[in-house]
This record gives C-alpha cells, sequence and structure tokens, in this order.
C-alpha cells in the first residue's frame, strides 16, 4: 500500500487480486446481491485510491503490522461505503417494508426445502435472521481472522468490547440457528 | 482461587447450566481477556462452521470494472509526472515547438475568423451539445461508473450550460452513489462564480449526509469565502448525528469564514 500511496498504481492490482474476494464475500453477506457487492467492491477500491495519502502505518513499522494495518483500513472504508450505502438509499428499510412479502414466500420455500438442505444452508438463513450489526461485526471477525485489536480499530471500540461483542453475536445465532434445526 | 472461579464458569457454560447473572460474569472475563471464545464449546463450533460458509465470488466484470477504473487514473497520473530532467533535455525543441504551435494557432485563427467563422462555430456549438446530451443520458444510467463517466465529461466542455450546472447538482444532492456525488462537486468547482451556483451548493449543504461530503463542502465554501454557508454549516454543528472529527473539521472552515 506504500508503494500505491507513492503513485506505484499499478500495486494496487496487486492489493485488488488479494483483498476482492474477502470484500467481496463481506458485502454480499451482509446484503446478498450479487450485482451492488461488485459495485461496493469497486466503490471501495475508488475510495482507497483517491484517499490512498491518508494511509498511515503504524509507529512499530512491521512487514505485517503493514498488512494488518491495510486490512483494517480497508475494512474500515468498506464499512463507510455500505453504510453510505444504506444511509442514501435507506434500501434496508424499503427492503424490510415492500419486500417482506416477498422475503416471506422465499423464506417459506426454503423451509418445505429444509430437509435437503446442509448444514451450511441453516446456518445461512440463521445469519440472514441477524440483526445487521451482529451480522457485520461476525463477518469483520471472519474476514479479519479474528483479530478482535484490528476488529476494534475499524469499530472504534476496544479489543474486550469486541470480543464480548462477537460472542454476543454468536449467542444469538446459535439461538436462531437452533429454532431452524428444530423446524426441520 | 480467581482462576478456579473461572475454569468452573467455563464448565457451566459447556454444560448450559450458566444463568443470567453467569453469563454477565462470563463476558466480564471475556472482556479482560480471564476467557476466550476458543473455549466456549458451542459458540466455538459454531464460530468454525461460520468460517467455513461459502462467500460467493466477484464475476469478472469486477475486474473489467475495476482494471479500467485504474488505466484512467494511471492516465490521470502520467499527465503530472514529467521529471525535470526530462524537462531540461526537451526544453529547448519544446519551446520551439510551441512558439510554431502558437504562430500556427494564431494564424488559423486569422484566417478562420475571415473565412470560415459562422460553420466553426456552429461546428462547436454541435460538438458541445452532442457531449451535453450524452452527459445527460449517462447520469440516468444504473452503473455508478456511468455516472461517474458522466460527471467527467463536464472536464472537456469549455462552459457548461444551467442545463449542465443544474444536472450536476442534482447528482449532488441525489446520487445514490458517494463518489458520484463527490465528483460532481468537484465538476462543480469551476463554476462557483455563477452566483446560482453558489447559492445552489449552499442549499446542497442540508441535504448531505456522508461526512466525506460534508467536509469537502466546507472546505469548498471556506475557499470561495462565501458566507451564506455560515448558517447552513452551523446547523451541521449542532446536529447531533454529525461526527465530532466532521464537526472538527467544519468549525475550522467557519473561523476562515466568519
Amino acid at each position: 500500500m506504500l508503494k500505491v500511496k507513492d503513485n506505484d498504481l499499478d500495486k494496487l492490482g496487486l492489493l485488488f487480486e488479494r483483498y476482492k474476494k474477502p470484500l467481496f464475500g463481506f458485502f454480499y453477506n451482509l446484503n446478498k446481491d450479487q450485482e451492488l457487492s461488485e459495485d461496493l467492491v469497486q466503490n471501495t477500491f475508488l475510495r482507497i485510491l483517491k484517499y490512498r495519502h491518508l494511509f498511515r502505518l503504524p509507529e512499530n513499522n512491521l512487514q505485517d503490522a503493514g498488512e494488518g494495518s491495510f486490512r483494517t483500513w480497508m475494512f474500515h472504508i468498506a464499512r463507510n461505503v455500505s453504510h453510505d450505502h444504506y444511509r442514501k438509499d435507506k434500501i434496508k428499510n424499503k427492503e424490510n417494508v415492500e419486500d417482506w412479502q416477498h422475503q416471506l414466500i422465499h423464506h417459506e420455500h426454503k423451509s418445505s426445502e429444509l430437509e435437503q438442505q446442509d448444514e451450511q444452508t441453516l446456518l445461512n438463513m440463521a445469519m440472514e435472521k441477524l440483526p445487521a450489526d451482529k451480522r457485520e461485526i461476525l463477518l469483520l471477525s471472519k474476514y479479519q481472522e479474528k483479530k478482535y485489536k484490528e476488529i476494534g480499530e475499524v469499530l472504534g471500540c476496544s479489543e474486550g468490547t469486541v470480543k464480548v461483542k462477537v460472542f454476543r453475536a454468536l449467542q444469538e445465532l446459535k439461538t436462531i440457528y437452533q429454532q431452524l434445526e428444530k423446524r426441520v | 482461587m480467581e482462576r478456579n472461579r473461572v475454569e468452573e464458569l467455563i464448565k457451566k457454560y459447556n454444560a448450559r447450566t450458566a444463568d443470567a447473572t453467569e453469563m454477565q460474569l462470563l463476558e466480564r472475563f471475556l472482556e479482560s481477556g480471564e476467557v476466550s471464545i476458543e473455549q466456549l464449546e458451542d459458540v466455538n463450533i459454531l464460530q468454525d462452521k461460520f468460517e467455513q460458509i461459502d462467500n460467493g465470488s466477484p464475476s469478472l466484470q469486477l475486474d473489467d470494472h475495476f482494471y479500467t477504473m485504474l488505466t484512467n487514473e494511471k492516465r490521470k497520473e502520467k499527465k503530472f509526472t514529467f521529471s525535470l530532467p526530462t524537462w531540461s533535455a526537451f526544453l529547448p525543441k519544446l519551446s520551439f515547438a510551441v512558439s510554431f504551435t502558437i504562430l500556427g494557432f494564431f494564424m488559423a485563427y486569422f484566417f478562420i475568423n475571415r473565412t470560415a467563422a459562422p460553420e466553426v462555430k456552429q461546428l462547436t456549438q454541435e460538438v458541445s451539445d452532442l457531449k451535453e446530451m450524452m452527459m445527460l443520458s449517462l447520469l440516468e444510467k444504473e452503473s455508478a461508473t456511468d455516472r461517474l463517466r458522466a460527471v467527467s465529461l463536464t472536464d472537456e466542455m469549455q462552459q457548461a450550460s444551467k442545463t449542465v450546472t443544474e444536472a450536476l447538482i442534482k447528482t449532488l444532492n441525489k446520487d445514490a452513489n458517494i463518489n458520484v456525488r463527490l465528483a460532481a462537486l468537484e465538476a462543480l468547482k469551476p463554476y462557483v462564480g455563477d452566483s446560482s451556483v453558489r447559492m445552489a451548493l449552499v442549499r446542497s449543504i442540508a441535504q448531505q449526509e456522508s461526512p466525506l461530503i460534508q467536509v469537502a463542502m466546507a472546505e469548498l465554501m471556506a475557499a470561495i469565502q462565501e458566507k451564506h454557508a455560515v448558517k447552513e454549516l452551523e446547523k451541521m454543528l449542532e446536529n447531533n448525528n454529525t461526527p465530532e472529527e466532521v464537526k472538527r473539521r467544519i468549525q475550522k472552515n467557519l473561523e476562515v469564514l466568519i
């Protein structure tokens, strides 16, 4: 990233190749919309390019810390991109209100197929039912490889608070998962 | 003693017999680092399963869009990266070429004005209208990349019409994509001499919710010394939803304005 900051823009291609999939996974698991998720990945990299001069390494300038701090910075931007998108369009609310019927049918359809579904599908469904903030912290934990200190930097809270938030999110996910399991 | 208490609590959690008070205590230990999520069987297993969920894959279209954007950006950068030795080596040749080009322009201008002025003017107008039409139609597209292209088309216009500036203001206020809105703000900068554009920008402040745009607008208002913006910026300062960092930057720009 430091080379990108020094206007060696080809290196951004390397970062894109390395992080496009986790970034896409982060957005996709939040909104389940392929096209929108790709747009948000593109917007994240556009902002990385635009604000590259603001990227800073931590004071203990180690190689790993460099990569870690870029990932933290990238997810910080990704989170803002996602929030800006929803804040502007209020898509989330619109979806909840207007598409409830569609979602109900969708879930009923899914329920009837549960017997043929595997564990991962069930977990995916439980994830969809989880509140957005909890889904977000679990996804950050997954894509930031459980580095709770880094996640704390993205969310602006302490490492300990992140651990508690992850724990609470997992507890709720477990409850929803078990409820869905009973219905099978 | 404390260690025993922690271990007992973990056992209780794993046996699913921990009550609400013990769960609260467990959270306290998690926060202080005395207990890790890996020690809590149920959530640890669930977290492992969650790690294995399929993430989906981006399509090749994403690669296309990204590399187009990168190429455009590199092209823009190249314009500014002439190094000093290159300049000095080519300076004599360059000045010679520039002198001839300027002379050529003067001569062409002289002759065109005398012979084909109406035709050239008409052609220029047609090209400008075409660009305007293209920009307005691209702004309606769903893809953010297309809308960004639309906004950047204004760079090529010698003088934007009222329709164009109004379209840019509408984009600044309504576009769903923050990068497009930022680009629209950037594209409007050359037209801040026009009082109607300035007033539209002042009115637009209240509509902006993105911290990036709020800061960019405050900085623009300070740069053009638009005193009418003071009230709007103060409202933003009073708004509880405005992030602290944005408030700090607005305050700084207000000091320049007042």
